[in-house]
């Protein structure tokens, strides 16, 4: 029986019995697959041996495997979770760490607040599985004192982190793990690859005469692509709520959080991708955007970056 | 209190946090902490390196250097570097080839010990002392440690040993990051005390070589103030501006450099022991630039400096660097050009009739007008562990140094047609290796 990528993606993470496949798409094409950040992840890789797909594929979700490993919420033996249990604490963090800390002060600073690490407590409140179970305003209200990026005591490496509150890395955690990915493979071997976790995308360059195309879902479908991108170089991220809403009485709220109300952005687009250098600045700019709401575009032309927007 | 950003800014502002973000360690196939000691016994670095340098027909260097280092997470960094040289060959004392032989006694150097050595130059030929030789260790450390999140203060000492010099400094800096990091600004303060203690003695200023009138012994002295700033310009270019200014007092000669005193004839009359003012002060202005593309890179630095004694310097260096697709070798051409001015007090000889009007004079070629090329090529691999890591660095430095001196003074009488300014050719060889 042979194995497809599809196989791997619906397995459950972490297994170890299928960790990564390698299949020729067309000559000269494979695709490595495996499953990582709760995402189907996929390296595009042009060459005429399976071998060095086989090879680029294995650093590549070794380092994602590595990322998730160290920021999952999910997991007890995680450096997230080594930070939760020192809570109330001053605790001395890696370096990896660190400099992750210093990238979610600077965001939380350049977007005013909006993009706040520590937002992530209102998952409580919050659940986007498509019902209409919108939470009552006293259930967000009493969550929004442990919210606020600036309550942390943060002098990089000494961290403390205030009781009840939580870390999350989860809106730059797949990006980063993609920039980290890439800076492996392209040290590794020359070959042009794709970089794909999830939507979040990143090249070293295309094959010889033929730019990647890359197709970004409709909102509506999983399936379907709304709009096919060619791509270079550099790289993409999307930012969006394709499958992560909550619908009441015909309003759509979508699973981007104001930590300044504790409720969903209103009027934020459907989706936003953005092109950038690295996926971080992309994910970053896209998550920002949505950020914004109804002035997202506004935002992006300011920004003076290629993107595209979906209502 | 938010206050309302430009919002064009936030991309500018993104690109210089994601790339500090994508530009720190990554600490790979670290753990999650257990205890400090783990933590403390990571992050060692080792760099060492054997230089040889040879000047044509004359010294010869050799010298292995061995630094450690380790980096703390937070940007603390401590290191330890030690240097040993052997020097040995032939240096020139100072004087003027001649149309007769020329002999010396030789004051410098081990061979003085066992009692007088002396010399003799053949005519024509620029007199060197051919016994020249000296040992020397240094042993440096130096301190990093970050004040708060944007302020970063260093240190550092260092200390030298030659048989008849002794050398002491100490320096310290505080730097600054502004606007996201992007823009640093330095400013440090370094100080050095030094002793002589001439082998055989420190001849007086401008005394009669033959007479052997020495002093004790003597020391220097001196104080610089560095102000840097280093400007992120884009993602792949990064500028700095350095302003220096230093000053040294108390004995600057070089006790073994003498000085031919001639007659109008050109015939040699006899030496002086050269004599140079008692302090400098020096100011430079340096500018470097460096650009990097996916697998290469480039720089190019120019510098100006300028100091009371009537040297203005100009220095030039251009390199880059190659990255083979695999990113495991590079190759790195340089090229550097140098010119100076001469010292106001720069004379390639004296003559008898003007001698005891002298307050400083100096026939020390390294005081002359002067113009230098270097080409340099350096070769590195890097190495990889079992787990394909980058672990180590192996690299090969060649480089060969062409020096000229510029408007000499032409001889008068006997020493017409001779070369009485030949040039400096050197060849440099350093092998590297950093773990």
């Amino acid at each position: 029986m042979t194995i497809r990528c599809g196989d791997v993606a619906h397995r459950a993470r972490n297994s170890p019995a299928v960790p990564l496949v390698v299949e020729e798409r067309t000559p000269n094409l494979y695709a490595a697959c495996f499953s990582a950040m709760a995402s189907p992840c996929e390296v595009l890789v042009h060459t005429s041996d399976r071998r060095h797909a086989l090879e680029l594929g294995n650093v590549i979700a070794r380092e994602a495997w590595r990322v998730e490993q160290k920021f999952s919420r999910y997991r007890e033996d995680s450096m997230l979770a080594w930070i939760h249990r020192n809570r109330g604490k001053e605790i001395s963090v890696d370096a990896e760490t660190a400099a992750l800390l210093d990238f979610a002060a600077h965001c939380y600073e350049l977007s005013d607040g909006r993009f706040d690490i520590t937002s992530g407590v209102l998952r409580r409140a919050w659940q986007f599985d498509g019902s209409d179970r919108v939470p009552d305003k006293a259930t967000v209200e009493n969550l929004m004192p442990l919210i606020g990026f600036n309550k942390l005591r943060w002098q990089s490496p000494e961290l403390l982190l205030p009781f009840d509150m939580e870390l999350d890395f989860g809106g730059i955690g797949k990006e980063y793990a993609v920039d980290r990915a890439y800076d492996l493979a392209v040290a590794h071997r020359p070959d042009p690859f794709l970089i794909n976790f999830g939507g979040d995308l990143r090249t070293n360059r295309p094959p010889p005469h033929t730019p990647w195309q890359v197709g970004i879902e409709r909102p509506d479908s999983e399936r379907e692509a709304a709009l096919v991108l060619t791509l270079e170089r550099g790289a993409l991220a999307t930012s969006g709520d394709s499958r992560r809403f909550l619908l009441k009485d015909s309003v759509r709220y979508s699973h981007i959080l104001d930590p300044h109300s504790g409720w969903p952005v209103p009027n934020a687009p459907r989706s936003v991708t953005v092109a950038a250098s690295s996926c971080t600045e992309a994910g970053l700019l896209a998550t920002l955007a949505m950020l914004r709401g109804a002035q997202a575009r506004r935002f992006l032309e300011a920004q003076q970056v290629q993107h595209w927007i979906l209502e | 209190m938010q206050l309302k950003r430009e919002e064009g800014g936030v991309r500018r502002r993104l690109i210089a946090a994601s790339c500090a973000l994508l530009s720190a360690s990554t600490g790979r196939g670290e753990e999650v902490p257990n205890s400090g000691i783990e933590r403390a016994l990571n992050d060692w670095s080792l760099d060492s390196a054997l230089a040889y340098y040879h000047e044509d027909g004359r010294v010869q260097v050799i010298e292995p250097v061995v630094s450690v280092s380790k980096a703390y997470g937070d940007g603390a960094s401590v290191g330890l570097n030690l240097t040993f040289d052997a020097l040995s060959g032939a240096s020139p004392n100072g004087a003027s080839p001649s149309r007769m032989p020329q002999t010396f006694a030789s004051p410098s150097g081990k061979s003085f010990a066992g009692g007088k050595h002396t010399y003799t130059t053949a005519p024509g030929d620029l007199p060197e002392d051919p016994h020249y030789s000296d040992l020397r260790a240094a042993l440096g450390a130096d301190w990093t440690l970050p004040l708060e999140r944007l302020l970063t203060a260093s240190f550092g000492a260092k200390i030298s040993y030659e048989d008849d010099f002794y050398s002491g400094s100490a320096d310290a800096s505080i730097a600054r990051d502004f606007n996201q990091k992007n823009t640093t600004v330095s400013l440090g303060i370094s100080y050095e005390a030094d002793s002589l203690h001439p082998i055989g003695g420190t001849p007086v200023p401008l005394s009669n070589y033959a007479l052997f009138e020495k002093t004790g012994n003597q020391s220097k002295d001196g104080a610089g103030l560095l102000l840097s700033l280093t400007q992120v310009m884009s993602r792949n270019w990064l500028s700095e501006v350095n302003l220096s200014l230093d000053r040294f007092s108390g004995y600057l000669n070089d006790p073994y450099k003498i000085i031919s005193v001639i007659d109008a004839g050109g015939d040699v009359r006899g030496y002086v022991y050269e004599n140079r003012p008692d302090s400098r002060t020096r100011r430079s202005v340096y500018l470097d630039n460096r650009v990097a593309w996916e697998r290469s890179s480039a720089g190019l630095s120019l510098r100006y400096m300028t100091d009371d004694w009537g040297i203005h310097s100009e220095t030039a260096q251009l390199h880059l660097q190659w990255w083979t697709a695999e990113r495991d070798k590079y190759v790195q051409p340089t090229l550097r050009w140098y010119r100076q001015s001469a010292a106001n007090f720069y004379t390639p000889w004296l003559f008898d009739f003007t001698t005891p009007e002298l307050s400083s004079a100096s026939s020390d070629s390294r005081l002359a007008a002067l113009q230098a090329l270097t080409y340099g090529l350096k070769y590195g691999i890097k190495l990889r562990d079992k787990l394909g890591r980058e672990s180590s660095e192996f690299n090969v430095r060649i480089e060969y140094y062409q020096q000229t001196q510029e408007n000499g003074l032409p001889g008068p009488g006997a020493l017409r047609g001779l070369d009485l300014y030949p040039d400096l050719k050197a060849i440099l060889v350093q092998i590297g290796f950093s773990y």
